[in-house]
């Protein structure tokens, strides 16, 4: 499979991206860039930009993939002001890295994707959250945003429509969970970033209690190419039925070629492995690849064919998330890098409620005892109710910390077992 | 109203009400850790996890964030609920020390009935258990993070409910820890509720640990009087000693909360301090010897000068019962008084707040939460009844606008505007927005007059005592009433000097007040004066002139339960029960009736009987240190021994004054009492004749306050409040203080014909310019200025330390 | 004491924000950058800029991985042991970090020139395994380019 010949789809987020600098305006503008958001201004009518966003289905690219027109939709016309969007580049899930090669790329296109987003939520203010350890994305964002004010793209009186929106960075001090909406609001502006279960949702009272759209920023940047080329446009790149638009695929793990991949919506999991990642590294077999991040479930191989994109994953009873494809071969313990992940999430709860908090590092070491070979069947259970009963946390922090868990029992049983019945990791 | 059925047991409960809530109602206690009703619901323990069966809301789901609906089913006994709520105990428990036997907290540890009712018994948990290192917070609160489950109450109701900043949550996911940034003691006056709200023993009671098991405590529900508020108290006894005080509940008064001063504020009743002996002239003699002695000088006094020569002066920290044996006493006999306040303007203030508070324009403490506008006029809340400045707070987390009118620098724990007035300029103010229309208002207060014309629950919180005049009462009253008349759910609060003012207002006899009383002792026609719970030596303002009058009495006789100046001072004394062991009736700020049962039997405790052993080897058959009666029983038994005397009982209220005829104290048991509130008039009736205008003050006055600590009567003696007293200090504004040539942080000295005091100097922009404001402190003798308020003509100031001194 | 220049610089910043609160990672991370670490007067004194208490700033300081309590050394190493990093040696890179620098996780090196910390996932998992030193991101690693490495940074801070 990796002789054979490499795809050509169409590059649409990815298009100005060079191996070694960033993409400046011109070539932006040039690719077509702010022309969206020209006609959008010209038009006058923000509620247009929200129907074709609902209308291209353009899903929340952060992991939790709600509908981006939806959500514009949700703030009331009469709702007070000012509106906020915060563009969430803190993008904190193991295995994704996407937000910061599309800064790297091209940020003109996430600078256009977040006016046109806070046009049309009818916003003032544009705030890019990110994470510290993107110091270097943050300063290429300031830098381009003042290019973009010189040039009337940003600021005051933008292109001359009477719309005005300030952008700022807001640098985070580095937590995982400030990735998540509720969280980054509260890190905002300035308290302990826990989760805020609601209602009130952040588009009717979020930021400084104030109407504030959180979007991804690969969300955001898929924004002005659909206000360019359509709803209908966006809907025709994807490779199936209920897809839309392209995904930037994030392939890390044991495959030869690590690294970013724009594909289009549905590419099947075995095209992104193979053709485009070079294929299983040192000869060794796809044994299962977490699809979305470290908060999904292992796909096994027996999915190998599966389209990426939302629904096929739901309908499996996977989840897309961020698009994060890790893959593990034949030579890994599931069962250690699952320990590896429990780890994670033990150390990233914010602390708020007793499952995470306290039940997260309970599993993690029920989970070492069994890859230490000291697990009973007793152990596997009690491993199994915890998990179930994660779903009763405060946010999806815990339900997603457990996915993986879970996803071993289902599709690895019998490799935990292995550690049972050997006392000890097969692997090892 | 939402129906719902929880447990097979159908409910209606009003719109908004938790489904946690609404179990309550049909007697279903869902267990909880984070949810508590003052501080409501954050869904972070997730022990109240209940199984949703029918209507909205689908599978196990967290009681405290769900509000009732129509249709829902609701099961807490469903396994599946059952069964994660025992795996939230377990997580708890996994960090949980197991030190439940030398914990404070065992036997009314929540932690612990779930635990056990929970189902959790055994110890699955292989790993270590996490530690923590803990911090000193001070002399009342003891600090053991192990035992933390991270409910996130204290800090909730720290900085969200109580509005102090210095305690919260620090670290990240199971290194969260609870405490200050750095060791050191709590700065919120409300800070002893950490203990009441911890689940668990992470904040301990530490004046009182190790000295008991909970349920070893006689536990007595009583009434705090440390303020006029009377907030609700649990009294826990052991070997006759009062050892700690937990606030009750109270749905009208307090809530859930009380204020340090009132949870710590009864050293006096157990001290070793505490006189037990009556005593005759100084030597302790046999009580039935001091009573033949007083009872015969007494009648000696009125045979040769008449019945009016003998006096009787009282105070507000008596209880209504002892307060009625006095003015019974002075009515039968003729006696003089009782004078129960301390100055003419004091008792006209007090008492004029009295006669306004109407059945309509009453609020309670609880109902100050819902105002949306609170105007403070001549009022210090923090200082004066800590816990109304909490209940404020409520309301401006409701969105309530607070304004301050007062020269002193109020602080508040919210947000609010100040407008520094000087004593004569407050009742103008309010004047202004009193008039029926408020274009009439001059032009500073145009903004506060048009918000109380939009507002629809403003209440007037108003001071009715030594610092507010008469005027000020009157005004604040008046602009209350106007409002109410312009539609407005108006309320009047009037914060009042002691525990039992308002009863002091009806039962003040004539004179009312011991500087009118001084008078008739200084033109020799009182003779004698008998003392009860009062100590003028220490309370009067002018000290020098009290002395040269009280040497002119023939006869003083005190009867007290602490070891005053004044007490000290007198020909015959006898030591009276606290209100703890007399239990009674006080009447709060708002005429609410207040009953408590004596908490115990008094005597001396067997920590200072038992030599230090314990239990005491000595046996005996009798209590030591019971010779007190109640202030009240005593007078009547003094009383009772003079020929032609009255033996009433002191529970009998007859005859006493017209509104508490037939009242009987017993009945008056509070919420739900015939007498919860005191028989008021229903409404307004034409306004009072109006009165002069203020004198204007003409050089600025210094005035003479209270604070939290140091300055009530009977919590200035707490060795725990003391270490949390700030050094008593002037406080004036910086312009002012220009003008002696004082700075913040010199020291300067104050002088009168009477004596001089040395204090430091604090400047603070939010003091009225031209007024001083100096603590009633008990480590000043600050008896000098001769008037709470006094013009700044008697008085003298000059540097003597900081630069250039 | 902070400098006249940085002090003034983030009292108009803060001047000029609407919620001046928004700023209190910035001002911690600035006050960090000079005192080396995040002090106790640095504590205090982002919270006198702020309005806010120390312990309201603590409880901001203690949440967040990149503010640092304790003294940390010239070079902060946070080494990602996240799974993909873990899958690819981080682990052993650990141990090696650890044997070179003659210091366990979480200390600092006597002569006060590094710090080895574990981090979670840094978003380099297309060049594990990788590490940040000052937050500038090496990857993928050795054993070989981390002696490199720490040998060039000494030579640098000498």
């Amino acid at each position: 499979m990796s002789s054979q010949e490499t795809k050509k789809y169409p590059s649409v987020l990815l298009q100005n991206r060079h191996p070694d600098r960033i993409a400046t305006l011109d070539e932006y503008r040039r690719s077509g860039g702010y022309e969206g958001l020209t006609a959008l201004l010209g038009a006058g009518n923000p509620k247009q930009a929200q129907q074709v966003l609902l209308d291209a289905n353009l899903l929340g690219r952060g992991g939790a993939a709600f509908p981006a027109g939806k959500k514009m939709m949700t703030i009331a016309e009469n709702a007070p002001f000012p509106r906020y969007v915060v563009c969430n580049a803190d993008e904190m899930e193991p295995g994704t890295f996407k937000d910061r090669v599309l800064i790297f790329a091209d940020p003109h296109q996430l600078i256009e994707g977040i006016v046109i987003a806070g046009y049309a939520a009818r916003a003032s203010h544009g705030i890019i959250f990110i994470r510290p350890e993107y110091e270097q994305a943050a300063r290429i964002m300031e830098r381009e945003i003042e290019v973009a004010r010189s040039e009337g793209l940003v600021g005051r009186n933008i292109l001359q429509s009477g719309y005005d929106m300030e952008i700022v960075v807001h640098r985070s001090g580095g937590r995982y969970i400030c990735g998540e909406a509720t969280a980054q609001i509260n890190a905002l502006m300035g308290v302990r970033p826990n989760p805020k279960q609601p209602p009130p949702y952040p588009t009717t009272k979020g930021l400084w209690q104030r109407p504030t759209v959180v979007q991804n920023v690969e969300t955001l940047c898929c924004m002005p190419h659909i206000l360019r080329n359509g709803a209908q446009w966006f809907g025709s790149l994807a490779l199936t039925e209920n897809g839309a638009g392209t995904k930037v695929f994030c392939v890390s793990g044991r495959v030869e070629r690590p690294g970013c991949y724009e594909l289009p919506m549905g590419v099947p999991l075995k095209e992104i492995v193979e053709v485009h990642a070079g294929g299983i590294k040192n000869g060794g077999r796809f044994k299962a690849c977490l699809p979305g991040g470290a908060s999904t479930a292992f796909v096994p191989a027996r999915l190998y064919d599966i389209p990426m994109d939302y629904e096929s994953l739901k309908q499996e009873g996977f989840r897309l998330g961020t698009a994060a494809v890790m893959v593990f071969d034949h030579s890994d313990c599931l069962v250690d890098a699952t320990v590896n992940l429990l780890d994670f999430f033990a150390r990233e709860s914010c602390g708020w409620c007793t499952p995470c908090r306290d039940g997260l590092p309970y599993i993690r070491d029920l989970m070492k005892r069994v890859e230490a070979g000291r697990g009973s069947t007793e152990t596997i259970e009690k491993i199994e109710t915890m998990c179930r009963h994660m779903w009763s946390a405060y946010c999806a922090f815990a339900p997603g910390a457990v996915s993986p868990v879970q996803g071993l029992m289902a599709e690895f049983k019998d490799e935990v077992m292995a550690h049972v019945e050997q006392g000890g990791c097969p692997f090892k | 109203m939402p129906k719902l059925i929880i447990d097979d047991i159908s409910v209606a409960v009003p719109e908004g009400t938790k489904v946690i809530e609404a179990a309550e109602q049909v007697g279903i206690h869902i267990p909880r850790f984070c949810y508590h009703p003052a501080l409501g619901s954050v869904g972070a323990c997730r022990v109240c996890a209940v199984k949703f069966l029918q209507g909205p809301f689908k599978g196990v789901q967290m009681s405290c964030m769900i509000e009732a609906a129509d249709g829902m089913v609701v099961s807490t006994t469903d396994p599946e609920a059952v069964d994660f709520r025992r795996h939230v105990i377990e997580w708890l428990m996994i960090n949980h020390p197991h030190d439940c036997p030398v914990c404070d907290e065992g036997g009314h540890c929540l932690l612990q009935d779930m635990t056990v009712s929970g189902g959790h018994g055994m110890r699955r948990y292989q790993g270590k258990k996490r530690t923590y290192l803990d911090q000193d917070l001070g002399p009342l609160v003891q600090h053991e993070m192990n035992r933390c489950i991270q409910c996130y109450r204290c800090s909730r109701f720290y900085q969200e409910y109580a509005g102090y900043r210095d305690l919260g949550v620090m670290g990240i996911a199971s290194r969260v820890y609870y405490g200050r940034f750095g060791p050191g003691t709590l700065k919120s006056p409300f800070s002893g509720n950490l203990i009441d709200i911890c689940p668990t023993g992470v904040y301990t009671d530490r004046p009182s640990r190790y000295k008991g098991r909970r349920w070893d405590y006689e536990r007595t529900p009583s009434v705090c009087i440390h303020c006029c508020l009377g907030c609700r108290i649990t009294v826990n006894v052991r070997y006759r000693e009062v050892v700690r005080i937990e606030a009750r509940y109270s749905p009208t008064v307090n809530g859930h909360f009380i204020c340090d001063r009132g949870r710590y504020g009864f050293f006096y009743a157990s001290s070793d301090r505490r006189p037990r002996k009556a005593r005759s002239g100084g030597a302790e003699t046999r009580p039935k010897n001091a009573r033949d002695e007083a009872a015969h000088r007494l009648e000696e006094i009125t045979a040769r000068h008449g019945s009016g020569s003998v006096a009787v002066v009282g105070g507000s920290r008596s209880t209504l019962e002892t307060l009625a044996a006095e003015r019974r006493i002075c009515r039968q006999l003729g006696w003089q008084g009782p004078s129960l306040f301390t100055g003419t303007e004091e008792s006209a203030a007090a008492r004029r707040a009295a006669g306004h508070l109407t059945t309509d324009l009453a609020v309670s403490l609880e109902a100050l939460k819902n105002a949306d506008l609170i105007l403070v006029a001549g009022a210090d809340p923090i200082n004066e009844a800590p816990m109304a400045a909490l209940a404020i707070r409520q309301a401006a987390r409701n969105g309530a606008h607070i304004e301050v009118i007062d020269p002193r620098p109020v602080t508040l724990p919210l947000e609010y505007v100040h407008r520094p007035a000087g004593t004569d300029k407050i009742s103008e103010i309010l004047r202004g927005l009193g008039k029926p229309s408020t274009e009439d208002a001059s032009g500073d207060i145009q903004d506060l007059a048009a918000r109380l014309d939009q507002s629809r629950r403003p209440v007037v919180v108003c001071g009715a005592g030594k610092i507010a005049s008469e005027r000020t009462v009157e005004q604040a009253a008046r602009l209350a009433r106007n409002l109410r008349r312009a539609g407005k759910k108006a309320g009047l609060f009037f914060v009042m000097t002691g525990a039992n003012t308002f009863a002091a207002c009806r039962m003040a006899g004539d004179p009312a007040d011991l500087e009118t009383l001084l008078l008739m002792i200084e033109d020799g026609k009182v003779r004698a004066l008998v003392v009860v719970e009062a100590d003028p030596m220490s309370e009067y303002p002018d000290l020098a002139r009290l002395v040269d009058a009280l040497a002119k009495l023939d006869l003083m006789v005190v009867l007290d339960c602490i070891d005053t100046e004044t007490a000290r001072a007198a020909h015959v004394f006898f030591p009276t029960q606290t209100f703890f062991e007399t239990g009674g009736t006080l009447i709060n700020n708002e005429a609410r009736i207040q009953q408590a049962r004596p908490a115990f039997a008094g005597g001396t405790p067997i920590s200072q009987t038992g030599g230090g052993s314990h239990p005491p080897r000595v046996f005996r058959d009798d209590i030591p240190g019971t010779e007190a009666l109640s202030a009240g029983q005593l007078l009547m038994d003094i009383v009772s021994a003079l020929s032609g005397g009255i033996s009433r009982s002191v529970e009998e209220f007859d005859g006493v004054a017209p509104e508490f005829s037939g009242f009987d104290p017993v009945e008056a048991t509070g919420e739900r009492g015939t007498w919860a509130k005191l028989p008021l008039r229903t409404a307004a009736g034409p306004d009072s004749p109006q009165m002069g205008g203020e004198t204007p003050i003409k050089k600025g006055e210094l005035l003479l306050v209270e604070s939290v600590y140091g300055t009530e009567a009977l919590s200035r003696s707490s060795p725990w409040l003391q270490e949390l007293e700030s050094e008593p200090a002037l406080t004036l504004h910086p312009e002012d203080a220009s003008r002696w040539g004082l700075q913040h942080g010199d020291r300067c000295e104050l002088s009168t014909e009477a004596g001089a005091l040395t204090v430091p100097v604090h400047t603070s922009r939010s003091t009225a310019p031209g007024t001083l404001v100096l603590p009633r402190h008990r480590r000043l003798r600050w008896q000098v200025f001769q008037h709470f308020r006094s013009g700044l003509d008697t008085v003298r100031i000059r540097k003597t330390g900081g630069e250039g001194a | 004491m902070i400098p006249e220049p940085t002090l003034s610089h983030l009292k108009d910043r803060i001047a000029a924000a609407d919620h001046p609160r928004e700023l209190v990672v910035d001002v911690m991370f600035a006050l960090q950058e000079h005192y080396g670490y995040l002090s106790d007067e640095a504590v205090e004194t982002t919270g006198a800029l702020l309005g806010m208490s120390p312990l309201q700033v603590e409880e901001l300081a203690t949440f967040y991985t990149f503010l640092y309590r304790e003294p940390v050394g010239r070079y902060v190493i946070h080494l990602c042991d996240s799974v993909i990093c873990w899958l690819d040696g981080a682990e052993s890179l650990r141990d090696h970090l650890c044997r070179k620098l003659k210091i366990e996780m979480g200390r600092t090196t006597p002569d006060g020139l590094f710090t080895l910390l574990p981090v979670c996932c840094i978003g380099y998992c297309d060049r594990s395994p990788a590490m940040l030193v000052n937050r500038k991101v090496y990857g993928p690693l050795t054993p070989e380019k981390v002696d490199e490495l720490l040998e060039k940074l000494k030579q640098e801070s000498e």
